[in-house]
């Protein structure tokens, strides 16, 4: 079956305009391997850095699956975002370490710095916002990333040099 | 065999059979919750915990674990019933225990399994769910509150509907049984999830408070609607079917209904029903009572011979047909009987009827699992008989039978696994199955050779001429045909009835040639289904409700009261003026005839133009036998007193042969017997699940004539259908069916609809040689660029107003 799908959804109120190109690409990369639904989904969360619900319906309809089963592949593993995500991701460690030396006042001062909680994303697409468990480096406590980068030793003041930096490189 | 120890019982089962099964064959009861036997084994809720002997140290799951040699079982110890009574304890602790409100209350099985293992108090405390409700569509609640996470219903949905609405949403504690995003089920309302569902947590919304379960009187029938035959329980109180109740054991098809026999219903106790005779006086009907009613209609009748005339609905009882033909050929002397609009019965009765020397289907719908493989003409089946879809998705999803589709349009059968479509351009099936037919000869495929006029009139299909007309690719014809000629069972299936007169008599012979080509007739798994419309297609035709010597067949009748020489109709349930073709000549039609009598439950759109109108009963109030599209005979008797004044048409039918000086059938035994077809059944013997009356096969290769359908360019090739939701016209009285699928529609392409730039739900003009309708556009992935679907059950925007009755009409489309 190979039929055009409408290439926007305005379903959702940030959702970006979708290119199902990119989705039709990474199903021809699996299309012919059995028990592809995963890689087929990872794959496009790679390519929009997110699952969206359009490329959703799309491999439904490509890989002859039912849209309610993705959605529950979706939601059963955590790696999978529905929706879009910040350039840059930042994490803030509320493991027990962490918490003991104040990531509670971390999570606030990103909270009042960027207004957004956890697992929510700014308008502008710059942040997204996660609270998290134990990063593995409670030596560094209090503990806050920003994708791959670390920072440890987190201050309130460490926290506003961050928002800084990530603020004034482009999106 | 395998024989085992079960509660110090001994018990012999299949190898493959589970503890579960050799204890129910031993007559141990082991509680279930989320084991069903339609349903793949799950292993989820841990109920029907066991102690093995030889698997000492744990405790195992009966449903899902395989029997073996020797194997002692007990179902009943201590541990076992102290594992049972946590697993019960878990499960109530969130659970909201609204039994009280909750219709499922007498009905649950979490009441009866707690009731059972007298679980009076939790020994632990969590709080309660709160999730929302889901009222998002009008027919189905899901309140995941009180959801044991059972899976059936996703299950169901999965493996018997395949649909797939349902699904696990998240994991751990907050698993939920959910739709994609969140969002209003897609569904085909059905209601298999709600009748497995163990507890209230799906719920039909129609019957929401309208009666506890045990104060209802549940009354076995066979659904109204198509010709399916399926078995269906009514809950009556207070003589009012409120509900339909699932039988897990009811029919073949194990208590599996579609949207029409689950929430159909309603139109049996409409407030619509038609509760006294009318009778047209000064140009308005005015309610009257019988005795003037039937004597004003036995007066116009009598003595009127040939220029009276009868047109009769399929859904009537075989008994009150045979009554009606009684009636016209007897005491009125007619011969002009018919019904479905003629063409709607001319792939049974003179298709089959001819190529299979009767008028009849070879196969039952018992065969569709016991085949290799199904060849489906179109994919509408499972839109015009849903539970026989069921029996197509299990028989490809469970058992692995082999799918081969020819139809002009998709449709969730093509998405069926391993399913293979050929999709044929419109009006073009006749010359593909003849190419298939031809590869057959040409490859020495065929079993039985063919008569020499068939074999010449096949060279004009080579598969590769064949590829230009319908647009399916040569080589993937004589796949086709290999493939139909390597099963050792195959079984063609397709929908007659009167929105598909491109189902028509050569399209019957077309296909029973590759039958018995094939070599596919006469046994088990194998031959020709045709796929009837209602209740009691084939019933009409065992009876012979049909054109007698020199009568006139329904588009006859029709122009006949046209032309002044029929003066006096009776039409008795059809409604011509929305379900036959050509709206303008039909109201043409019964504009001019002298006299017009309708017999229906409601004042349809035909019943407003008659002289006397009489209200007869439904299938629930009246007793008599209906027979499946596949033969099978079945016994209804009333569940309900009749409607008002309404009465069963077997009574009124009975009434007017006395009224004519004639001698009815006293009894509904006696009209049964009259029928030849049945000979060998007994009335007074049928019982449930009925009896198939026999069907000898002298089979002729019949050459199908050919006539090609060309659309004109620019313009859209349009199909008439049924829609999923419907059944004929009856279904827009049931409230349910109308709630989910109220209007009408046309089905296009997405490519068509962007070029277009018309949008979902646009209104959009369709507009042929005959007229103009307006109707809502709906963008589907089944149609091809082109080409449109309409369903023609809706008399707001009648279908028949564009179409005359072709296969296919040329139609523009415009916002
Ligand atoms: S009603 Fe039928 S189609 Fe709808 S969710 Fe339930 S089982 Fe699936
Ligand atoms: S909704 Fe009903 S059938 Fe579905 S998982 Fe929950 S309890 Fe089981
Ligand atoms: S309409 Fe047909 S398929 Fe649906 S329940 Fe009734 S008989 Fe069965
Ligand atoms: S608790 Fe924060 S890194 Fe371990
Ligand atoms: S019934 Fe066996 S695990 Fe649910």
């Amino acid at each position: 079956m190979s039929e055009a799908v409408a290439t926007t959804e305005t379903t959702e109120v940030e959702e970006p305009v979708i290119d199902l190109a990119l989705a039709e690409e990474v199903i021809q990369k699996y299309k012919d391997i059995p028990g592809n639904l995963m890689p087929v989904l990872q794959g496009i969360q790679d390519a929009y850095g997110y699952v969206p619900r359009i490329t959703v319906d799309y491999v439904a309809e490509r890989l002859n699956v039912y849209p309610s089963q993705i959605y529950g592949v979706l939601t059963f593993y955590a790696q999978f975002h529905l929706k879009p995500r910040g350039k840059f991701i930042i994490r803030v460690c509320m493991g027990t370490a962490c918490h003991v030396l104040g990531a509670e006042r971390i999570k606030e001062s990103f909270y009042d710095r960027i207004g957004i909680g956890h697992a929510e994303t700014t308008p502008d697409r710059r942040f997204t916002f996660e609270l998290v468990a134990c990063l593995g480096a409670c030596g560094m406590a209090p503990l806050s990333m920003v994708n791959d980068e670390t920072y440890g030793k987190m201050t309130v003041q460490k926290v506003d040099e961050i928002i800084k930096e990530y603020s004034s490189l482009p999106i | 065999m395998v024989t085992l120890t079960i509660d110090d019982k001994q018990v012999s089962v299949e190898k493959d059979a589970t503890i579960y099964d050799a204890a129910k064959a031993a007559g141990v009861n082991i509680p279930i919750l989320c084991h069903d036997k339609k349903l793949k084994p799950f292993g989820a809720c841990r109920m029907c915990l066991v102690e093995v002997e030889q698997m000492k140290g744990r405790l195992i799951p009966a449903c899902t674990t395989p029997v073996t040699e020797g194997m002692i079982v007990r179902s009943s110890t201590p541990p076992v019933e102290k594992a049972r009574k946590l697993v019960l304890e878990l499960l109530m602790l969130n659970h909201p225990l609204d039994c009280p409100v909750c219709d499922k209350g007498g009905d649950c099985e979490l009441q009866n399994l707690a009731y059972d293992h007298k679980v009076n108090s939790n020994r632990l405390a969590d709080e309660k769910f709160h999730h929302e409700i889901d009222y998002n569509n009008p027919l189905i609640e899901r309140d995941q509150n009180r959801c044991v996470l059972c899976g059936k219903c996703v299950r169901i949905c999965d493996e018997i509907v395949a649909r797939g609405a349902l699904t696990f949403i998240s994991r751990g504690i907050e698993t939920t049984i959910g739709t994609e995003f969140d969002g209003p089920l897609s569904c085909e309302f059905c209601g298999s999830c709600i009748s497995v569902c163990p507890v209230g947590a799906l719920l039909a919304r129609p019957f929401k408070f309208k009666s506890r379960f045990w104060a209802m009187t549940k009354k076995k029938s066979v659904c109204g609607y198509c010709g399916t035959g399926c078995n269906v329980t009514l809950g009556v109180k207070d003589n009012k079917v409120l509900t339909t109740v699932y039988d897990e054991n009811q029919g073949f098809h194990n208590g599996q209904l579609c949207v029409r026999g689950r929430f159909g219903y309603q139109f049996i106790s409409s407030d619509k029903r038609l509760k006294t005779p009318l009778i047209r006086k000064n140009d308005q009907l005015v309610e009257a009572g019988w005795d003037e009613a039937l004597a004003l209609v036995a007066e116009r009748l009598k003595g009127a011979g040939s220029a009276a005339a009868a047109l009769a609905t399929p859904r009537m009882t075989n008994e009150e047909l045979v009554l009606l033909k009684q009636l016209m050929t007897q005491q009125v002397g007619s011969q002009n009987i018919d019904h479905s609009a003629g063409y709607g019965h001319a792939a049974v009765s003179e298709g089959l009827g001819k190529s299979l020397g009767v008028a009849a289907s070879s196969a039952t719908i018992l065969d569709i699992q016991k085949s290799d493989l199904i060849l489906a003409i179109k994919t509408d089946v499972y839109e015009t008989h849903p539970v026989v879809g069921f029996e197509i998705n299990m028989a490809v999803k469970n058992k692995g039978i082999k799918l081969q589709i020819i139809s002009d349009k998709r449709g969730k059968l093509s998405r069926l696994p391993g399913a293979n479509l050929l999709l044929n351009k419109p009006g073009s099936d006749v010359a593909l199955l003849n190419a298939v037919a031809k590869v057959l000869l040409d490859e020495n495929l065929a079993v039985t050779p063919a008569t020499p006029e068939l074999a010449a009139a096949l060279n004009d299909f080579t598969p590769e001429k064949v590829a230009e007309l319908t647009g399916v690719a040569a080589d993937a014809i004589r796949d086709l045909a290999r493939a139909y000629a390597a099963a050792e069972k195959a079984i063609i299936l397709f929908t007659s009835g009167l929105a598909y007169p491109g189902a028509d008599a050569q399209l019957a012979h077309a296909a029973a040639n590759l039958a018995i080509l094939g070599g596919k007739l006469g046994k088990e798994g194998s031959g020709i289904l045709a796929l009837q419309e209602k209740n009691n297609s084939q019933g009409a035709l065992d009876v012979g409700f049909v054109p007698g010597q020199g009568g006139l067949d329904a588009q006859q009748i029709l122009a006949g009261c046209s032309a002044g020489s029929i003066k006096t109709l009776l039409i008795a349930g059809e409604n011509p003026v929305v379900s036959y073709p050509a709206q303008a000549q039909v109201k043409k039609a019964l504009d001019a005839v002298e006299f017009l009598v309708v017999a229906d439950l409601f004042l349809t759109e035909t019943a407003q133009m008659a002289d006397v109108v009489l209200p007869v009963c439904s299938y629930a109030e009246k007793a008599g036998t209906f027979t499946a599209t596949d033969r099978r005979v079945q016994k209804i008797s009333a569940a309900i007193p009749a409607v008002g004044q309404s009465k069963p048409e077997f009574q009124v039918y009975g009434e007017l042969i006395s009224l004519l000086g004639g001698q009815p059938a006293a009894t509904q035994a006696e009209a049964f017997a009259q029928i030849a077809a049945y000979a060998g059944i007994s009335y007074a013997e049928l019982g449930e699940g009925g009896a198939f009356a026999a069907v000898k096969l002298q089979p002729v290769q019949v050459v199908p004539k050919v006539v090609t359908v060309a659309v004109d360019a620019g313009k859209f090739a349009l199909l008439t259908g049924a829609a999923l939701y419907h059944c004929g016209t009856m279904s827009l009285y049931g409230e349910g069916t109308v709630s989910v699928c109220g209007e009408a529609y046309v089905e296009i392409s997405r490519n068509d609809a962007a070029k277009m730039n018309i949008s979902e739900g646009a209104e959009v003009k369709l507009t042929s040689s005959t007229g103009t309708v307006s109707v809502k556009a709906r963008i589907s992935p089944r149609m091809s660029e082109g080409v449109a679907f309409a369903p023609y059950h809706f008399a707001e925007a009648s279908i028949n107003t564009v179409w005359s009755g072709a296969a296919v009409t040329g139609v523009t489309i415009s916002k």
